[in-house]
């Protein structure tokens, strides 16, 4: 009814079928405007700003704790304090296989995953198994008193040791 | 006075054979064929409901004698600092747990599953398997040029990554496929696996990995995901 | 008519006004009221009034589709009873584990049915594609049912993959965090997919309160849906598809 009335008014023109392509365009330009604003801040609504995780640095005793040859396991915070040829060093205990935390194995000196048969030398390199890299090592830090400090989060060049 | 006509006895069939319905116009150069037998139709209720809820009776009634009888499990409460050993995925995820000890995460975690996933998609749209010819119709010389050299290929690849309980169903599956690459007459399940065509074979061969795999998994990996017997896969501390 | 007060009080209610304004067909003795068994029933709405005959042999489709969807009303009912006891916090989803093993009245029960029919769902619905691709049910003009029945059959692992998390005890835990460590090894989409997924870098709170999420509202709203599509194509398409007949025959002794 409408489209009659108008086309009685006015005799469509030649602008009529750009106009009302511009019209369809600018609908439709609209529906896709507001489905990339809603994707976005949905995206963005979904990443959590506050994470409630263990925190990535903690205390991991004096440097005198670790002669050559110690391996501890900081069981709270995933990671071997190790005390090496000449120094101290940290590695990761999370397998860079599929994140199952492996066990440090005295009596074989090797570290080895429940999970899927990985298994590391006490230096974090892949003896053999599926894992694709070595354990990262991680930043150790002491102070005038030696005591340490590692923080999981930062790794660093394998080989690293924390001078005595 | 001429005799009134008789009356028309309607009769009613399904048997197009028996009792043809429509008259149809042969010319004399073809021969009158039939294509296709009239099918059989059933009122859907209650022919179809009533199979339907008899169906969903019994699954009912299996679960339940499954839930009476067996425990869903429970361990003890999660305790991210303390991996299980041995730690297991869903038995469905076990034939891909079982890859990830062979093959690096990206290849076995995540090129597998998505090859399979394409592969399925992709079924319809490549007229797999329209024609439904079976694989050794053609040139016999070139087929098992082809198929050997897929198989051997498969196998060898497969042998790289020492992942044996791939590479065994693969040698099966081939040995069957060559089984019957000759012209000899057989029994009927010869018969039957000369009717077998390609998609069919790598379906067979697909299902037969996962299935290997998924069991290995489930029944034979222990601590350290190392291969133990189903009755010693948790040792007691 | 009948002695027996039952007969009578169900012709009783048959004959209300209420019960006729409800079911608008009368008892399903002509052909005629049996179709309309169908055609007034939003329900049955998804099947044709008459099927093929030799649709209904077991060795045509075994039954598997049935199977699975008889599985996903167990799986929706046991579910619901479910959520009534539960909640998605730690260590309050474990309590309710507890709960509802020590506590609730038919809790274990109501549990295993849970648990052992998510199992039936995903063989039922492995089975089923299986079958449907031996049979060739998936050639034109199923194509696209086919594809559906994929997502289908991705969506009822992810629902049960979610659903894994949700007890809280050890075997959901590190089933779950190897895993979604398997996205992390995809190239530059896993890292920010499993973040996204797990609410943080570890399976934590964030995660067990997002696979619930999942596990109870989207997955099941999504199977629904795609579930809707895939059985109103099979009618559409003509009905189940059995296994491949043989070509028409050319040519017919008589």
């Amino acid at each position: 009814m409408r489209e009659a009335d108008e086309g009685m008014a006015m005799p469509p023109g030649p602008n009529d079928a750009s106009r009302r392509e511009f019209l369809a365009q600018v609908g439709l330009g609209a529906c896709a405007l507001t489905i990339a604003g809603a994707a976005l801040t949905v995206l963005d609504f979904m990443e959590p700003k506050v994470l409630f995780e263990p925190p990535t640095e903690f205390k991991a005793g004096n440097i005198q704790d670790f002669p050559e040859g110690t391996v501890r396991f900081d069981e709270e915070h995933r990671a071997y304090i190790i005390g090496g040829q000449g120094g101290v060093f940290a590695l990761s205990a999370v397998c860079t296989h599929l994140g199952c935390i492996t066990r440090y194995h005295a009596d074989e000196g090797a570290i080895a995953c429940p999970c899927h048969g990985s298994r590391f030398d006490v230096d974090g390199n892949v003896v053999h198994g599926p894992a694709p890299r070595a354990l990262p090592w991680i930043e150790v830090k002491a102070d005038a008193e030696g005591n340490l400090m590692v923080d999981t989060s930062v790794v660093i060049p394998h080989g690293k040791v924390l001078k005595v | 006075m001429s005799t009134p006509m008789p009356p028309l006895d309607l009769l009613e069939s399904n048997d197009p054979v028996a009792m043809p319905k429509r008259v149809a116009l042969v010319r004399p150069d073809a021969r009158a064929t039939l294509r296709r037998t009239e099918e059989r139709w059933v009122m859907t209720f209650p022919n179809l409901i009533l199979r339907e809820a008899i169906v969903f009776q019994i699954v009912v009634i299996a679960l339940s004698l499954a839930a009476l009888l067996f425990n869903a499990p429970l361990e003890g409460i999660a305790n991210p600092l303390e991996t299980p050993n041995p730690s297991k995925a869903p038995w469905y995820f076990l034939g891909l747990q079982e890859l990830l000890h062979y093959f690096p995460p990206v290849v076995a975690g995540v090129v597998f599953p998505g090859l399979v996933v394409v592969a399925l998609v992709v079924i319809p749209y490549a007229k797999v398997n329209l024609s439904a010819r079976p694989l050794w119709s053609g040139d016999k010389q070139q087929t098992r040029l082809w198929s050997g050299s897929a198989i051997v290929l498969l196998s060898v690849l497969f042998a790289v990554f020492n992942c044996w309980p791939i590479v065994i169903p693969t040698l099966l599956v081939g040995a069957a496929m060559f089984s019957v690459s000759g012209d000899g007459q057989g029994g009927h399940f010869r018969q039957f696996l000369q009717k077998v065509t390609l998609p069919e074979w790598i379906m067979t061969w697909f299902i037969l990995v996962a299935t290997v795999l998924t069991l290995i998994g489930t029944f034979f990996r222990g601590p350290g995901w190392s291969l133990v017997w189903p009755w010693n896969m948790y040792p007691h501390a | 008519m009948n002695g027996t007060p039952f007969p009578r009080i169900g012709l009783w209610v048959r004959e209300s006004a209420l019960y006729r304004s409800i079911v608008r067909h009368g008892a399903a003795d002509t052909n005629r009221n049996r179709s309309l068994v169908i055609f007034e029933n939003l329900f049955l709405h998804m099947h044709p009034v008459k099927v093929r005959e030799k649709t209904l042999k077991f060795t045509h489709t075994y039954w598997l589709g049935a199977v699975t969807i008889s599985a996903m009303f167990v799986l929706i009912a046991t579910g619901i009873l479910l959520m009534f006891y539960y909640h998605p916090s730690v260590p309050q989803a474990y309590r309710d584990m507890k709960e509802l093993k020590f506590v609730v009245d038919n809790g274990v029960f109501y549990r295993n049915l849970h648990r052992w029919g998510a199992h039936l769902m995903v063989l039922g619905a492995l089975l089923h594609m299986v079958r449907v691709f031996y049979h060739r049910a998936y050639r034109p003009p199923r194509q696209f049912n086919w594809v559906v029945g994929v997502v289908l059959l991705l969506v009822t692992l992810l629902l049960s993959y979610t659903g894994y998390l949700l007890p809280w005890d050890q075997l959901a835990f590190w089933g779950v965090s190897v895993g979604t460590n398997m996205a992390k090894e995809a190239p530059i989409l896993g890292p920010p997919i499993r973040f996204l997924l797990l609410g943080g870098n570890i399976v934590s709170e964030n995660a067990l309160l997002r696979f619930y999420v999942l596990h109870c509202v989207l997955l099941p709203v999504a199977l629904l849906g795609f579930l809707g599509v895939h059985i109103w194509r099979v009618r559409k398409d003509g009905g189940v598809q059995g296994p491949p007949e043989p070509p028409a025959d050319p040519e017919v002794e008589p």
